[in-house]
């Protein structure tokens, strides 16, 4: 007989939406780990999103969470991201794992648990919570959103091509990547709560809508005001990031790789005319060549390495020798920070230049270099060294590790000049240079990076390197023979990248450190050592459209940057916003305890006409408090009699309520009669709660608004 | 819900004289359903919807098994009416009798029904000998069984509440109240019967087992009921038709409960897993049926509850589902909870 009054909502999904759930937050996982991690990594969070969208949509008899409470599932998720990130720094720290697979295979290895953890934890937490209560659905629309958000903020921050695939596609097209991330950001989000509102076990009311633009909102706040942590780069030779930071160890073999070398780090728009003749443009940041006891490290003399620049607007102290060299200046923008400015080699004065967009470039300014235009072969014969140089600072060019066998192996190497050349430093430098290009094999994977000395593992080892390698075996075989060199780095493009405009983009692969050596009068001169065998593929895709396109944008003329300024328009002022968004929280919360109390009260101050209507509304606006609530579709007997194990008076409250409201002959009932009713039915719901649902009754502001 | 002691506030008021005429309806028909409990035990849903139908003039249907006591039940409500009164003696009062049942089978013919002319010898003419419909109770067993002309005349009794024999019409009397029974299951050699002739009753009651206790009880008390089966009958024919005035314009139907009505009809004639939908005659049998009920309940105005325990009984045999439809409550359920969450609603609105 009761079987219709029986309102039961089935927790069952069906396969398709579940599907298309898991697709989705799996997409958006993988867009967010694009940036933050590897290959394995992104496979690896992907692999944990559709496992625990599997495990918790499981039916209910097989489901492994369905006898934990929430609060143990939450608290489990937590434990279980916080183990990944211990495990992963514990296989990346352990030289165990490392000796086993190799540092590039424990590398991934850790960012793989690391991410699987973690994307396994919070899809798991997420999911339980959406499908548990009515609120939790929005913490997972807003998950996904911050993905996209993140990835947006990350594209924002000079990104411009990340995903490379999307960025790709859109600069070709002459689109912003914003506008297609964005559009996919939305029908990802939309699309969610589509299935959140197909689902059928809780019904998504619209406030919770309203709660999560207000998420959204906040959110959005945050990152204008905050910023969100910054896709950082994996291997750049230490040129990028905060100028406080330095890596004490210029070698970091497990960590380079070259999923992120195509990402564009500055952009270089040339004021006059130059065209390299060694085939790549040099960018000089700063030199190691100073020995600190185990390497060659900056200087830390004040006489020493006279010729870089500390900063923009100081000049260099001492003025490279003018001897075929000419002054070219360029305008150079980064687009994501840098440790210090940067310029053509060799650089003499930067500049502070006009940022014509803050939103793209993280520094601006105008480098003045003396570009070399001479021929190497005019170096043959020339001195080395700096008459002017103190004997200190000379020694200081000199030195080299306690290891005799640079020394051997450089005597051997310059053994075979001819004798009129035997003791000429270019022809020896030359010989170096030739020998570690024919023998040496240019890789980013070796195991040099923790021996005591990277640079003999490798030179008296596999031969097996990357350019930091190449450059400190030539610097200590050149000073072994008397030569004063130093390393230098910065950046290094091929000519070829240039497509024929006045702009060239540089790329995170082309940091790197070259060997140079001081030719009096003609300053340091670069003698690169270029491997003629490498494992790994150098060439980029010169990337023309985004060139031009960064390039007109630091010239400060681009239609891009009018419409940019045209976005710059639209939007909000956030600082307002930010301002505003706590105002209007508070207002509304405030609004919310003014509704709640003006319903409670006001049965005390309605006269007998309304009675039926206030006090009844009052009680079960209590009882809503406490949770409980008529459910859609039940009648108001009904829920009183559910109700009656918090407070039996109610059903005579919904009698008398209901006699009023339907019936024509309703009881004669005095205020007081009322009043009392409606003690009984607070004093009895007061006094069947715990005393934790009491104050969140009290708290709730909106407690009113589910009470029908 | 207890709306006895919801109605107490009230004691002690002067009640107007339809409050008074109500409640003393209300005590008839707790009376009554006391009364039928005591014979019948562990059918009180049952119960309380055969006399919901009985005061609403209604008949109704149970689909049941063999020896589930629904001749028990038919028996006990005819033996609670007292079919003679004082002072209103009638012609016809001498061959109504409270309770007869009938068994129907393939052989019946309309007369073993209705009743045939026979000729007296005695006066040298013919004079009718009112068939076994003729009582205020009549059990029609299995009435599926027999063949549709059998059927046709004893619906016409019911739509009608008259016999026509040989173009002569007797009436039947006022209190007049029919309980079908038919099994669902053993269909070989039956006449089902189709949705126009299931419009006539009222309820079509699905009986499923009772429970343990209920049926110990049966077995520990079989013995005493059997003895006592002769028990003062508890209502008269005459109260129990007051009764039925009283109801009739005491309780009050508010607009929104027949908004709620309609509405829930349209949703279901909309629905694509109903063929056919409900007619508009049976919300109007309805509305007397929901009085009855709030009338049971101690209530002078029909409520959602009202609604919640009759529809479903009302329109379950009216409505004819598409093909690959199964579950009627289903349906049912689905499309009352809109209008039945706007009826709960519309109580709080400012009136």
């Amino acid at each position: 007989m009761t079987q219709l009054a029986e309102f039961e909502y089935s927790g069952r999904q069906s396969l398709l939406p579940a599907l298309a759930r898991a697709a989705i937050i799996a997409g958006s996982y993988w867009l967010l780990s694009l940036s933050l991690t590897v290959a394995t990594g992104s496979l690896a969070a992907v692999a944990g999103c559709i496992a625990a969208c599997v495990l918790t949509g499981l039916p209910e008899r097989e489901n492994p969470f369905k006898r934990l409470r929430t609060a143990v599932i939450l608290l489990a998720a937590a434990l279980l991201a916080t183990m990944g990130v211990i495990a992963a720094s514990l296989i990346t720290g352990s030289s165990a794992v490392a000796t086993l697979f190799g540092p590039v295979a424990a590398f991934h290895l850790a960012e793989g648990v690391k991410w699987l953890c973690f994307s396994f934890a919070l899809t798991g937490a997420v999911r339980v919570l959406a499908l548990r209560s009515s609120a939790g659905g929005i913490v997972e629309v807003l998950l996904v959103a911050t993905g996209f958000v993140i990835i947006l903020s990350a594209h924002r921050n000079g990104m411009i091509n990340r995903p490379f695939f999307l960025g790709d596609f859109a600069l070709s097209r002459g689109l912003d990547p914003a506008t297609i991330l964005l559009a996919l950001g939305c029908g990802a989000v939309l699309c969610l709560s589509a299935l959140l509102l197909v689902e059928e076990n809780r019904r998504r009311l619209p406030y919770h809508f309203a709660l999560f633009g207000l998420l959204c909102l906040s959110l959005i706040g945050y990152v204008q005001t905050f910023g969100l942590p910054t896709p950082q780069m994996t291997d750049d030779l230490g040129l990028t990031g905060n100028s406080a930071q330095r890596r004490d160890n210029p070698f970091h073999d497990g960590e380079n790789n070259t999923e992120n070398k195509q990402a564009p780090v500055a952009i270089v728009v040339f004021r006059d005319d130059y065209e390299p003749d060694g085939g790549a443009y040099y960018f000089r940041e700063s030199a190691y060549s100073q020995w600190n006891g185990y390497m060659l490290d900056f200087t830390s003399l004040p006489d020493m390495d006279r010729d870089l620049i500390a900063a923009p607007g100081a000049p260099a102290r001492e003025t490279v020798g003018s001897e075929g060299r000419r002054l070219v200046s360029a305008t150079i923008g980064t687009l994501v920070p840098h440790r210090s400015p940067f310029g053509l080699d060799a650089p003499i004065a930067f500049e502070n230049a006009p940022n014509p967009n803050n939103l793209r470039f993280k520094r601006t300014w105008d480098a003045h270099s003396l570009v070399p235009e001479f021929d190497l072969n005019e170096m043959l014969g020339r001195p080395v060294g700096n008459p002017d140089w103190p004997e200190a600072v000379r020694q200081e060019y000199l030195r080299l590790p306690d290891d005799a066998r640079y020394g051997e192996l450089a005597r051997e190497i310059v053994g075979g000049l001819r004798p009129q050349y035997a003791a000429d430093p270019f022809a020896r430098a030359w010989a170096i240079k030739n020998y570690l290009d024919r023998n040496g094999i240019y890789s980013l994977a070796n195991e040099h990076a923790y021996a005591e000395d990277p640079a003999a593992s490798f030179l008296f080892g596999d031969l097996t390197g990357y350019c930091m390698h190449f450059a400190f075996a030539s610097t200590y075989m050149l000073r072994s023979l008397g030569i004063p060199a130093r390393v230098g780095i910065g950046y290094s493009v091929p000519a070829a990248n240039r497509a024929g405009g006045s702009s060239l983009l540089i790329q995170a692969i082309h940091g790197h450190a070259w060997p140079e050596i001081y030719f009096e009068g003609y300053g340091w001169v670069i003698v690169d050592p270029a491997p003629q065998r490498t494992l790994v593929d150098m060439t980029t895709d010169p990337q023309n459209e985004l060139q031009q396109l960064l390039g007109d944008m630091l010239r400060g003329e681009a239609a891009f940057e009018e419409f940019l300024q045209e976005q710059a328009g639209y939007t909000i002022n956030w600082q307002f916003v930010l301002g505003a968004l706590p105002a209007l929280l508070a207002a509304l919360v405030l609004a919310g305890y003014a509704v709640k109390i003006y319903r409670l009260w006001i049965p005390a101050a309605a006269g007998l006409a309304a009675q039926h209507r206030l006090s009844y509304r009052a009680a079960v606006d209590r009882l809503a408090a406490v949770g409980v609530r008529r459910r859609f579709g039940e009648s108001r007997e009904a829920f009183a009699r559910r109700a009656s194990a918090t407070a039996p008076a109610l059903e005579t409250l919904t009698a008398w309520h209901l006699a009023h409201a339907l019936g024509e002959r309703p009881p004669s009932l005095s205020i007081e009669d009322w009043n009392a009713t409606r003690r009984r039915v607070s004093g009895e719901i007061s006094g069947n709660t715990g005393t934790g649902k009491k104050i969140l009754a009290i708290l709730n502001p909106f407690s009113w608004a589910r009470a029908k | 819900m207890n709306w006895d002691t919801a109605m107490q506030a009230q004691k002690g008021e002067t009640p107007n004289a339809q409050d008074m005429e109500l409640a003393d309806a209300i005590g008839v028909l707790q009376r009554l359903r006391d009364v039928v409990r005591g014979q019948v035990i562990g059918r009180d849903d049952v119960i309380e919807l055969v006399i919901i139908a009985l005061i609403a003039d209604g008949h109704v249907l149970l689909e049941d098994f063999p020896g589930s006591g629904k001749t028990t039940l038919a028996k006990a409500l005819g033996d609670a009416i007292d079919k003679t009164c004082g002072g209103d003696d009638r012609e016809s009062e001498h061959f109504i009798a409270p309770f007869r049942r009938i068994q129907f089978t393939p052989d019946l013919l309309p007369s073993d029904v209705t009743g045939v002319p026979v000729f007296d010898s005695a006066s040298n003419a013919f004079h009718f000998r009112h068939g076994p419909i003729f009582a205020h109770v009549v059990l029609a067993d299995e009435i599926n069984r027999t063949s549709p002309k059998v059927q046709a005349a004893m619906l016409e009794a019911m739509g009608e509440k008259q016999v026509t024999v040989d173009n002569v019409t007797y009436p039947l009397d006022e209190l007049f109240f029919v309980i079908a029974t038919q099994n669902p299951l053993d269909l070989v050699g039956t006449y089902p019967l189709p949705v126009p002739q299931l419009d006539r009753f009222l309820f079509k009651i699905s009986m499923e087992h009772i429970d343990r206790l209920s049926e110990l009880e049966v077995l520990e008390t079989w013995q005493s009921r059997r003895d006592g089966a002769g028990s003062d009958p508890a209502v008269t024919r005459d109260e129990l038709l007051a009764s039925r005035a009283a109801i009739d314009r005491g309780v009050a139907i508010a607009e929104v409960v027949k908004t709620t009505l309609v509405d829930i009809s349209r949703k279901l004639r909309a629905d694509e897993r109903v063929l056919q939908g409900n007619s508009t005659r049976s919300l109007v049998l309805m509305l007397p049926a929901l009085q009855a009920a709030a009338a049971l309940r101690g209530r002078n105005f029909v409520s959602a509850e009202d609604i919640e325990l009759l529809l479903p009984r009302v329109l379950g045999h009216r409505i004819e589902l598409a093909p690959g439809a199964a579950d009627m409550n289903r349906i049912l359920h689905d499309n009352m909870r809109e209008p039945m969450e706007r009826l709960a609603g519309s109580t709080l609105d400012r009136g």
